[in-house]
């Protein structure tokens, strides 16, 4: 679930730049090659693209990029997909860092982290291939099981099976974390705002016009200042709050109200792009049931999405 | 053997998880005490990969728009400069947002990221004090350039931009709350020399 949206929101990303592409990441760009290098040298950051300045070469990384986040969300190969795709977000994001917003962040952090989950057992072209072969060998429906379940220990493909699993456990636990992280930062960020204290935040988030795609519609929200400092104050509650009620019921109307939010900032700022990457985080908290029964409604080849583990 | 083997990796694998979510939470979390001690340590582990940027409009929102003009200088071959009128760089920008369910980073991050780095690097002054600073310099100088480059034609040696700050006004109740003509703030940068060959 996790790779199938990053996948495609990486995907739909890099299209939605293409034009663009040679402005943000070609070697022709006003963060040159250069000052991208030398930016490197101070903090750290490596890149594929800033390897060679040419432009066939550059291209070729773009084409790449795009193959990778397509193959990374239908599932094929997926563990070797997944390293190429954090490579490939890595590379993507340094090279124009100074482009980046919270956005870009996130699916840079969860490229990461995807790599150690098997996030290929369940909803991929790798399932469907086991699949295929289980139903004469029997060996892969046994891996696919394997995640979750007691481990064989002794021999090699058990010791192997418990590996994954564990790797899967902790990175999905990390992802888990992260996600509070970030509510809980963004929150308490916000509160030591003295615009998110007195509720007007949100009337000077309107009026930025760098995010203000509808003006229409920012207008009309702008014009009832009551309603806006009571979602402003709603939105911090709610960030604030995250970490702490996703051990109870109440994980469920909190989910709901954050995916609302999200929409709403997609819409109305103009940021679909990290409103779908927090989205997409936030599902991970949804239960194993929820995707089952999604995967009902929809005619695939679906197994037990077993790598969306609980938070717990 | 085998069994000690996994024992190790599955610790190794926990450990790494855990060490890994404290640095990262000492990284976000006000630097306190223990952040301070182990600052050299939390920043090597979270610099570059693990970087967490979750301040969009916090802890404050912005409060103002800029409109950011460049005009360009060429001289003639008689020795004589003509300056050329104002090219407002942000217009283009918000136009290229209104009314785009999906605006490209090149319309919504590229000149409003550069631009408010530039004058968090630079101050009031226009002397670039460090690396950065420079570098922040040289890549506002080139956006503008190639921004004006793709809707003007013809040569220039040198380019000048204006930031003109606009509050956005607190809230008044009803009406347009934008024209607030009073605390305007015009700042113009120095005059920038660019290389004509490259755009």
């Amino acid at each position: 679930m996790l790779r199938i949206g990053y996948g495609l929101l990486y995907l739909l990303f890099l299209l939605r730049e293409f034009p663009h592409r040679e402005e943000i990441w070609g070697p022709s760009s006003p963060w040159t090659p250069a000052l991208a290098r030398q930016l490197f040298d101070q903090t750290g950051w490596a890149s594929i693209l800033t390897l060679s300045d040419s432009r066939a070469y550059f291209e070729f990384c773009y084409v790449t990029a795009l193959a990778t986040s397509a193959l990374f969300m239908l599932g094929w190969r997926t563990r070797a997909v997944s390293v190429l795709f954090a490579v490939v977000v890595a590379s993507f994001h340094a090279r124009a860092i100074l482009m980046t917003d919270g956005g870009d962040n996130l699916i840079l952090l969860m490229a990461i982290y995807l790599m150690f989950t098997a996030c290929g057992t369940c909803w991929s072209l790798d399932a469907r291939r086991c699949g295929k072969r289980s139903r004469s060998a029997g060996w892969c429906r046994r891996r696919l099981g394997a995640v979750g379940t007691s481990a064989i220990w002794g021999d090699l493909g058990g010791v192997r099976k418990t590996l994954i699993t564990v790797l899967h456990n902790c990175a999905m636990c990390v992802i888990a974390v992260q996600v509070c992280f970030l509510y809980g930062a963004a929150g308490l960020y916000k509160v030591q705002g003295g615009l998110w204290g007195n509720g007007t935040a949100l009337h000077y988030v309107l009026n930025l016009r760098f995010f203000h795609p509808w003006p229409m519609l920012s207008q009309m929200a702008d014009a009832h200042p009551l309603l806006l400092s009571i979602t402003g104050y709603l939105a911090v509650l709610l960030q604030v709050a995250f970490p702490f009620v996703l051990f109870g019921r109440l994980k469920y109307p909190v989910l709901t109200m954050l995916l609302s939010m999200h929409i709403g900032i997609a819409l109305l700022l103009g940021l679909p792009l990290f409103s779908g990457a927090m989205i997409i985080a936030d599902a991970v908290f949804l239960p194993d049931r929820f995707f089952r029964s999604l995967a009902r409604l929809g005619p695939s080849v679906v197994k037990k999405p077993s790598h969306v583990a609980s938070p717990r | 053997m085998l069994r000690a083997g996994l024992a190790a990796a599955i610790c190794l694998s926990l450990t790494t998880a855990l060490i890994h979510l404290l640095l990262v939470f000492l990284h976000v979390a006000p630097t306190n005490p223990v952040s301070q001690r182990y600052s050299q340590q939390v920043n090597a582990w979270v610099y570059p990969l693990f970087e967490q940027d979750w301040r969009l409009f916090a802890p404050n929102p912005e409060s103002v728009n800029r409109q950011i003009s460049v005009r360009t200088m060429h001289i003639g071959p008689d020795g004589t400069s003509h300056v050329s009128s104002w090219f407002d760089l942000t217009a283009a920008d918000y136009s290229a947002v209104e009314h785009n369910p999906f605006p490209s980073h090149t319309s919504q991050n590229m000149l409003r990221r550069a631009c408010n780095s530039y004058l968090e690097l630079h101050g009031g002054g226009d002397q670039s004090r460090s690396e950065r600073a420079l570098m922040i310099q040289k890549y506002l100088r080139n956006i503008a350039a190639h921004r004006i480059a793709q809707h003007r034609h013809g040569d220039f040696e040198s380019l000048q931009l204006r930031v003109i700050t606009m509050p956005i006004t607190a809230y008044s109740g009803q009406g347009d709350t934008r024209a607030a003509p009073a605390s305007v703030s015009t700042r113009y940068l120095p005059w920038w020399k660019v290389t004509p060959h490259r755009y």
